[in-house]
């Protein structure tokens, strides 16, 4: 069957055969790393506005107190939630998105999915900088994976938020 | 009109028969002389999208409704379960013939 491959690969460059598509899942195709992506931001923020938090003192008021731990639950459920939803969105680029064939574009995607849910794991566990840094740094290298397979470009910038760490965006128009 | 057309197969729905990358040659008079029987694999113009061909496997046919089309992966096929039966008309013709790298 090789050769006859081959033949028809050859004829494919000089008259390219009409495509025939076994379709997958229904509405196929609307996929974005850019959630991964803002969600680990919204982790890093969380864990620095937690960093930040002023610690109320001996002699502090009941409601500063109060508004010491109201901020801390918040930044916290956000941190976690957010955390989620990162795991979420590369579960599905990796289950729903990504084909075997892009493998071949992207030999290390395995590895870095995998890497990239431990690190959600941890970043939602724990407050823990370096691990919501890492988060951040996994979904920029989904992103640079994804954009590939779509044949765009893409850049690094500071994204324009607080956290303002290095992003990767895809060159579009 | 000559009766073999080549097709080129993209995505997943009829593996593991057809895989992405395949190349399929397609009898255009197949269903000239009889009628398409359960079990063909065909190529069909896409119920949705007209301009577009898909590859899939007859499951029933009905004189009056049309034929009942699903992929052999029915995990991932948009199929007859989403569009519904399919017209003769849009029947392209009978797969003969498969090349797989």
């Amino acid at each position: 069957m090789s050769l006859a491959h081959k033949l028809l690969r050859a004829l494919d460059r000089v008259h390219p055969a009409p495509v025939a598509y076994a379709h997958c899942d229904i509405p196929c195709g609307i996929y974005d790393p850019h959630h991964a992506q803002l969600a680990a931001h919204t982790v890093i923020r969380m864990v620095e506005l937690t960093g930040q938090l002023e610690h109320p003192g001996p002699n502090a008021t009941l409601a500063q107190k109060e508004e010491f731990h109201a901020k801390l639950a918040r930044y916290i459920a956000t941190k976690e939630q957010h955390a989620e939803i990162y795991k979420q969105e590369i579960r599905i680029l990796y289950g729903d998105y990504f084909k075997p064939e892009h493998l071949q574009q992207v030999p290390t995607l395995h590895d870095t999915v995998w890497k990239a849910l431990k690190a959600g794991s941890k970043g939602r566990q724990e407050i823990n900088l370096a691990a919501a840094e890492d988060m951040l740094k996994l979904a920029n290298e989904i992103a640079e994976a994804f954009w590939k397979t779509k044949g765009i470009a893409t850049f690094k910038a500071k994204a324009p938020y607080p956290t303002a760490r290095e992003t990767v965006y895809p060159k579009l128009g | 009109m000559f009766p073999l057309a080549r097709f080129r197969v993209e995505d997943q729905s009829m593996e593991p028969t057809l895989r992405s990358g395949d190349y399929v040659l397609v009898n255009r008079w197949a269903y000239r002389s009889h009628l398409p029987a359960v079990g063909d694999i065909v190529v069909l113009r896409d119920p949705e999208a007209t301009g577009q061909f898909l590859v899939k496997r007859i499951m029933s046919s009905d004189a009056t409704a049309g034929f009942f089309v699903l992929g052999d992966n029915m995990a991932h096929s948009r199929d007859s379960r989403h569009f519904g039966m399919v017209p003769r008309h849009l029947l392209i013709g009978k797969v003969r013939y498969h090349a797989n790298p």
